[in-house]
């Protein structure tokens, strides 16, 4: 059965059953993931997930219900179970949810793609990722060499009691190496275009052609052969520079998610957490220095939080978050800007099988000026960090902690000697407030983050942070105390 | 009623297509409901159920394909079987191919509760009413309750069959009473098993006494870890190298402790899928029985944990802790457990001079590795005590810890077990536990 016909037998039965509000979702998500590790590959899933997800308002309030197992008889099955979900959640009071108007739309979107990554032979990948490891076991000293490629395809056809009616592919390709380097008791590695499996971008195979992964190769495995006999970064506070890679991250924690509405308004509360930032500081936080303006763009080309529509049907747009250091919006959805100022476009669910939530799209922090070699000119003292290896911050995103692959030292405008098991910390607004500058647009790229938890059920988000090299003056790096 | 059986047809389905030397099929499902609440109302609840079908041919004797699909439609299984053999036919071969398990026979493993299954959203809307309405004045509550039920079934053409269902129950919530909050978890096998009255009730009273809570210096400090913040502690020791792929590879903590002590006299962990308090089936993603393992034996490092793969490499027998293969993680304990002491935690408390007493960590990640060191906050009940009583509350403060150096340093092990999930991954059953020094590196404004 097509899916419009199944997504519009389950529309129907809500409405019947009672729902006020009923939109379905039918989504057919097709993943795989390769790993090769050292000469052999260590792992292939191939996936082809779809289901049917139905949400429903009744009497204001919200319920949710979805398969995999489908076929005609179930969608209806599936609608009414919906509508007893809302029933029962009635037993506790509170204020009815109200939906901000949206225009319901009638259209169709597709993620631009130069290859089709799903299209590429499957001996052409792994024979990509073994010449990328062989590159890296090239060079003395290294342990272990990894190469990764993964390809995200997600149709969505979405219909609403409204009249909204969307189909909408998003194509996802990520791609990258990690050199591991063992002794000494420690362990140390090094990535290339980014940590934790690569870079991801929307887009096809021309996002692998684009990380060069063999001819980076060498260098990253060297580059992790060297921190293994680097010193320990010695605890101080000190001007920093982080690349963009990292600086996605920065963003991503102490920036993107504090705007979330839903975390603001106590939401996420139990789980995720929430916010330091209140409504009322909507115009008048002054969360960074005035070099810092953040937005949110749906619309980006490249970017993991890129698309048409968002899973409320919402087009998708570009708003400003942060604005010369000053809160100027947050991230919304229909029901949490009910208050007359319009759903953002960013209720995103990680499938068929999940209610969709405030999630980030593409939050930029947008670029200056300048290179990174003339931000590290321009730098008598300090430390370039990069890569993130490891991140932490309280449930309401004020006190952060994040390591990095690799430090190096900056000394008169140049860099110099090399450190391991590099860490910084802070508060949210002190750091952003030392923020003194951005490199410019041609160091502008809009990085992937494909691992964003939240909610419950745990959902996944792949998010897209546009980011350059950027300074922050006395940051305190190294632990306190006998830390290894 | 479970019927796992009815999964291993499709299974066995899977398997039949032909095309391929070995094939093994593993087939999962999974329903039930969540309702979760905050600022004291029902603000989501979904029902969601999946199902899906991993099916792995090898051809040619070594070379391996996997292919997954969500749906339980013959036609589209036996679709995803031909394509795991061609994705197979397109591999180049594993000189490392161990074969397939064979026929065994399974223990007895988790629990299967009907009602537990079978609870429907009122009952749990049920259930978050009741203790919403007997909160205190002035304090709200948000949280989650969820009922599901699993069912899996794995065959394979060496003559496997393997089949189990089991259940599982949480409630958690977290108590604001202004400028302190409170928390409370329970997981169980089955829902009636779980006291949510108590567990609205500790978190209402944790919240209340968080109130007004004052500074504290970073620095070294006696702790009491409850067994939420203890079961922390031994999750990320389970992800850290207890694995004999990630042992092999050098990415083990344990290289060059195994068989050495590791920690205090009073640490026994172990692995036990088999015992009546967990979650889950008497076999892993390989059809391999699951077996007790002690990892760390009153201090030592006594062993690892091998999936069929390894186990082959290494000569021994796989321990039944096998991901879906291949794998590149390897073997994972999945079923972790910190043997109780005999310590009340009200003891425990009591023998504290100076030190906190922690309710929760949040958002821990790993710092290092080898040093097993990890980092984290506390929230949602951290309290200063002194003379053995809680004095007040302080302001949440970052760790960064090495976890063998905490259990290095462990006074006292408490005699209640709580199972509990960090941030939602695995789970962990763990005592609450006294230790001598907890290095606190930060602190937060709250």
């Amino acid at each position: 059965m097509e899916p419009e016909e199944l997504t519009e037998l389950a529309l129907a039965a809500a409405v019947e059953a009672g729902a006020g509000y009923a939109d379905v979702r039918w989504v057919r998500e097709e993943t795989e993931g390769l790993t090769v590790t050292d000469d052999r590959v260590d792992d292939l899933e191939a996936e082809d997930s779809s289901g049917l997800g139905v949400r429903v308002l009744v009497d204001g309030r919200w319920g949710f219900a979805a398969s995999a197992v489908l076929d005609p008889g179930r969608a209806g099955d599936l609608a009414r179970r919906a509508v007893e979900v809302a029933r029962a959640s009635a037993a506790v009071g509170g204020e009815p949810v109200a939906l901000a108007p949206a225009e319901p739309a009638v259209a169709g979107w597709a993620t631009p793609v130069a290859r089709d990554p799903f299209a590429v032979p499957l001996a052409e990948r792994v024979e990509l990722l073994l010449t990328a490891c062989d590159a890296q076991r090239s060079v003395a000293g290294l342990a272990h060499a990894k190469a990764t490629v993964d390809l995200w395809r997600r149709r969505t056809v979405l219909w609403s009691s409204e009249g909204a009616r969307l189909d909408q592919t998003v194509t996802q390709t990520g791609a990258g190496i990690e050199a591991v380097a063992v002794g000494d008791g420690d362990l140390q590695q090094r990535s290339w275009p980014n940590s934790f499996r690569g870079q991801y971008q929307a887009g096809g195979w021309e996002v692998v052609e684009a990380a060069e992964l063999v001819a980076n190769a060498p260098r990253v495995a060297a580059e992790a052969v060297q921190l293994l006999a680097a010193p320990q970064l010695p605890e101080r506070v000190t001007t920093v520079i982080l690349d963009g890679q990292q600086l996605s991250l920065q963003v991503h924690e102490s920036v993107g998610h504090p705007l979330e509405l839903d975390r603001i308004l106590g939401m996420e509360a139990a789980y995720a957490g929430t916010s330091f930032v209140t409504p009322g500081d909507l115009g008048r936080l002054r969360y960074g220095s005035p070099a810092m303006s953040v937005t949110a763009d749906a619309t980006t080309p490249g970017g993991l939080g890129t698309f048409g529509f968002d899973d409320e049907g919402v087009p998708a747009q570009r708003s400003p978050l942060v604005v010369d250091g000053v809160v100027a919006g947050f991230l919304t959805s229909r029901e949490t800007a009910a208050d007359g100022t319009g759903s953002s476009g960013a209720m995103r669910a990680d499938g068929w099988g999940s209610m969709p939530l405030i999630r980030m799209t593409n939050v930029h922090l947008e670029p200056g000026q300048g290179t990174l070699g003339e931000l590290v000119a321009d730098t008598p003292d300090g430390l370039l960090l990069s890569l993130n290896r490891s991140w932490s911050i309280d449930d309401r995103r004020v006190n952060f902690q994040f390591g990095v692959e690799a430090a190096w030292e900056i000394k008169g405008g140049r860099l110099g000697r090399l450190y391991r098991n590099a860490s910084y910390d802070g508060r949210t607004t002190d750091f952003w407030g030392s923020l003194d500058a951005v490199c410019g647009p041609e160091a502008w790229v809009v990085w992937g983050v494909p691992n964003c938890g939240k909610g419950q059920p745990f959902q996944n988000a792949r998010v897209g942070h546009g980011a350059a090299p950027a300074r922050f003056r006395n940051v305190h790096v190294g632990v306190r105390g006998p830390h290894g | 009623m479970a019927r796992p059986e009815r999964l291993l047809e499709i299974a066995e389905e899977a398997i039949g297509v032909g095309g391929a030397d070995d094939a093994e099929a593993l087939v999962y499902r999974q329903a039930g409901g969540l309702t979760r609440f905050a600022s004291s109302r029902i603000h989501q609840s979904a029902w969601r159920e999946d199902l899906w079908v991993r099916v792995r041919a090898v051809v040619d004797g070594n070379r391996v394909g996997t292919a997954t699909v969500h749906s339980a439609d013959p036609g589209t299984v036996r679709a995803t079987a031909r394509r795991a053999a061609a994705v197979a036919r397109a591999m180049p071969p594993d000189p490392g191919y161990p074969g397939m398990p064979g026929p065994a026979t399974y223990p007895a493993a988790g629990r299967h509760d009907q009602a537990t299954a079978a609870a429907d959203p009122a009952t749990r809307a049920g259930l978050v009413a009741g203790v919403i309405g007997r909160l205190p004045a002035g304090v709200a509550a948000a949280g989650a309750c969820e009922t599901r039920e699993l069912e899996i079934a794995l065959a394979n053409t060496r003559g496997v069959r393997a089949a189990g269902a089991t259940t599982a129950a949480s409630f958690s919530i977290l108590a604001d009473a202004g400028s302190g909050t409170g928390w409370a978890e329970g997981t169980e096998p089955a829902l009636a098993d779980l006291d949510v009255a108590a567990l609205g009730e500790r978190a209402a009273r944790k919240a209340m006494d968080s109130r007004d809570p004052r500074d504290l210096a970073p620095g070294s400090y006696p702790v009491v870890l409850e067994p939420n913040a203890a079961s922390v502690l031994v999750q990320w020791l389970g992800w850290l190298g207890f694995g004999a792929k990630a042992y092999d590879e050098g990415r083990s903590f344990l290289v060059g402790r195994l068989g050495r002590r590791v920690c205090s006299p009073l640490v026994t962990i172990v692995d036990d899928a088999t015992a009546a308090d967990t979650i889950g089936v008497g076999f892993d993603f390989e059809g391999v029985p699951k077996r007790r393992v002690t990892l760390i034996d009153r201090g030592v490092a006594a062993s690892l944990v091998y999936d069929f793969r390894a186990a082959a490499g290494h000569g021994v027998e796989p321990t039944g802790h096998g991901l879906p293969a291949p794998s590149a993680e390897g073997a994972l304990p999945m079923h972790l457990a910190m043997l109780p002491g005999q310590t009340p935690l009200a003891e425990l408390v009591a023998g504290l001079e100076r030190g906190l007493l922690v309710t929760r960590f949040h958002y821990t990640n790993l710092v290092n590795l080898m040093g097993t060191t990890i980092t984290g906050m506390t929230r949602d009940g951290t309290f200063w005590v002194e003379d053995g009583r809680v004095v007040g509350a302080v302001r949440n403060l970052r760790f960064t810890q090495s976890i063998l150096d905490a259990l290095a340093s462990v006074r006292a092990v408490g005699a209640e077990t709580e199972m509990a999930a960090e941030d939602g991954y695995g789970a962990a059953r763990a005592p609450a536990l006294a230790i001598d020094r907890f290095a606190f590196s930060s602190a937060t404004t709250f």
